[in-house]
């Protein structure tokens, strides 16, 4: 049972996780990205295209991360070349990915919502020996996928590159002071473009573990809003890489849970908020106790 | 520079094309963007756009649709545009129009008793109030605590459509309904045809009232102007003695009133009850008609009229041919990012949102 909710709650996270650290960076360098579920989504749909004619699962999550990489570039374009605010244009984004993809599907599938099809080659899962037994341990270490190892391991390397590298803290001068950055002779425009077609490439693999990570299906519906999950997490984890995958876990853990709690008498729509409401109490407490500590009064 | 020493009448001239101009531009733009994707998919793009028109402005009847269409656009593109002015970037309207179209159904199913004269503005004010409650929350945050609006109204969006589901599933749901729907509301509830034989109702003309009341909100009161001010330079409106945090709490709540009556009028017009899905998208539509039409009353009727006419247009055509309805949703969200991206040589400076 506990082994259960932890592989199922691993699973919720990993999408919500590899998202969420490109938002982070991309937040970093200066760019709220409300677009991640549109890049999600595309990413879900190319892999799963991909998985399908070529299978090769290697060639699908290259497609996915370029294809979200490719939207992130022009969205990036948008807001610092045509100075668009970026909040209307991720929002614009989302409007454009979903009807782009169900408009694809009724052209090229003639089907609506659902598309399924033949020989989706599904990413391989890796089972460790003798750890993979143990309970508990197991249940987190063993019988997950190379995207699920890439997002956790993301997380320590993007501490040790936000704070020790050279490009890591050009990132972070950019994101904090653009005329200071320019003035030193850096590219704050460019440093947002490249941030931003890394969180695309991020939300486009997210959008891989869920096609053909989790179901082996594609539907319209397939990022649930895990998009805007993830830039929860990133505000919750307030740019930080290790209190984000904490985020992304409590979202993962309340994913997971609603999906047990269904049939349990308790509603699913209801339950189904419960991420939503999360990321509003946690937002609410992370003000009320910067502004005490900053000491004033509420 | 050139400008000032150009003779007055060519800067009156351009003082008139450019709104024009830049609200033509982005709708330009995303019809070329989507007439390639519409070649790429093997249609005629010309031809497309050819029956769009047509089928939304093409009769008498096509025109009534096209309105009744707009409605809830109108006011979901009004409200937001009252929370834009602030400086408030709510962007939490779809979640209004879900609770208010609920409000309105439950008071119309509910009190079925009652007179029409009572019955009908009671449910409609039920709206109001419950779009307004529900910007209660993420306007407090905003306004005491400086929570980012964006992030807790597009949360509340998803917790107004779960919320309302599980409603129409549960403790509403008709008796003997299948689907998650609430009792159709009272005849007297319904609001009054404008046309035989179209969808077109009253909730247009309560549509138009509200856009002519923002206008005059806008340019005659002291608050419409306290909001502008606000909304261009907090920190100037703090010097100058306003209570920014205030304003902008009031205002997110008249924004969720107005999106709550999004919600009541297609509810009390159209539907005739609450239904699980109720509304495909008229609060994110709503952003794109405020952008469009720059917050200007007269400009986003216009936009709400557009966007209606694809709407409507957009449902026909696929009917009698084979071209996606989601065209229309590629172009509302093209006209969205365009209406925000400044093209140098249309560039402005102080331009709200």
């Amino acid at each position: 049972m506990i082994d259960n909710i932890i592989h199922a709650a691993l699973i919720m996270t990993t999408p919500v996780l590899l998202a969420a650290i490109g938002g982070l960076i991309n937040r970093t360098a200066g760019l709220v990205n409300i677009g991640l579920d549109s890049m999600m989504l595309v990413g879900a749909l190319v892999s799963f295209i991909l998985a399908s004619s070529n299978g090769n699962w290697i060639g699908a999550l290259i497609g996915a991360g370029l294809s979200g990489a490719v939207m992130g570039f022009l969205m990036s374009l948008c807001v610092t070349r045509l100075s668009a605010n970026e909040i209307i244009v991720g929002l614009g984004f989302n409007i454009v990915a979903a009807g782009l993809v169900r408009f694809f599907l009724k052209s090229t599938y003639a089907t609506s919502g659902t598309l399924s099809l033949p020989d989706v080659t599904r990413l391989p899962r890796w089972d460790i020996p003798l750890i993979g037994d143990m309970p508990i341990i197991g249940a987190i270490f063993s019988g997950h996928d190379i995207l699920t190892w890439i997002a956790w391991l993301l997380v320590p390397a993007t501490v040790w590159w936000l704070a020790r590298t050279r490009p890591g803290l050009r990132l972070r001068a950019a994101g904090a002071g653009p005329k200071s950055a320019r003035a030193l002779g850096l590219d704050p425009l460019l440093t947002k473009d490249l941030s931003t077609v890394f969180a695309g490439f991020m939300a486009g693999l997210a959008g891989a573990y869920l096609s053909i990570g989790v179901v082996g299906i594609f539907n319209e519906g397939i990022t649930a809003g895990r998009g805007f999950i993830a830039m929860a997490a990133f505000y919750f984890g307030r740019n930080r890489p290790v209190m984000t995958a904490i985020g992304a876990l409590l979202f993962g853990f309340f994913d997971a849970l609603q999906i047990r709690l269904q049939g349990r008498g308790i509603p699913a729509e209801l339950v189904q908020t419960l991420p939503y409401v999360v990321v509003i109490v946690i937002l609410t407490i992370i003000a009320i106790t910067s502004r005490k500590s900053r000491g004033a009064k509420i | 520079m050139a400008t000032i020493v150009s003779p007055a009448p060519t800067r009156r001239n351009i003082a008139v094309l450019k709104p024009l101009a830049e609200a033509l531009l982005p709708v330009a733009l995303s019809l070329v963007l989507a007439g390639i994707v519409l070649i790429v998919a093997g249609h005629n793009p010309l031809e497309v756009y050819r029956m769009l028109v047509v089928e939304s402005f093409g009769s008498g009847k096509r025109i009534a649709s096209t309105l009744s269409a707009a409605t809830p656009l109108i006011f979901t593109g009004v409200a937001t545009a009252i929370a834009f002015r602030t400086g408030a970037f709510n962007v939490g309207i779809e979640g209004c129009v879900n609770v208010g179209g609920l409000a309105a159904a439950f008071v119309g199913f509910t009190f079925i008793s009652l007179s029409g004269y009572i019955l009908l503005p009671l449910a409609i004010l039920a709206s109001a109030v419950a779009g307004s409650l529900w910007m209660v929350i993420p306007g407090f945050l905003k306004s005491r605590l400086d929570v980012e609006e964006v992030v807790t109204t597009l949360m509340f969006n998803f917790i107004a459509v779960g919320l309302t589901a599980w409603l129409v599933n549960g403790p509403l749901l008709a008796p003997g309904a299948a689907n998650s729907a609430t009792p159709m509301i009272a005849d007297a509830a319904r609001l009054p045809k404008l046309m035989r034989g179209s969808t077109l109702n009253a909730g247009f003309v309560i549509a138009l009232a509200c856009v002519v009341l923002y206008w005059l909100w806008g340019k005659w009161t002291a608050l419409g102007f306290e909001t502008r001010i606000a909304g261009m330079n907090p920190r100037f409106a703090t010097a100058t003695g306003m209570n920014v945090p205030g304003l902008v709490f009031k205002m997110m709540l008249l924004s969720g009133a107005v999106g709550g009556l999004a919600g009541g009028v297609h509810a009390l017009g159209n539907v005739y009850r609450y239904v699980s899905g109720f509304s495909p998208g008229y609060g994110f539509v709503g952003i794109a008609v405020a952008l469009l039409g720059r917050g200007n009353a007269f400009g986003m009727l216009l936009a709400a009229v557009l966007f209606g006419a694809l709407a409507t247009s957009g449902a026909t055509i696929q009917l009698f041919s084979d071209v996606p309805i989601e065209i229309v949703n590629i172009l509302q969200g093209l006209v969205m990012i365009f209406a925000v991206a400044r093209f140098g040589f249309f560039a402005r400076k102080g331009r709200a949102a």
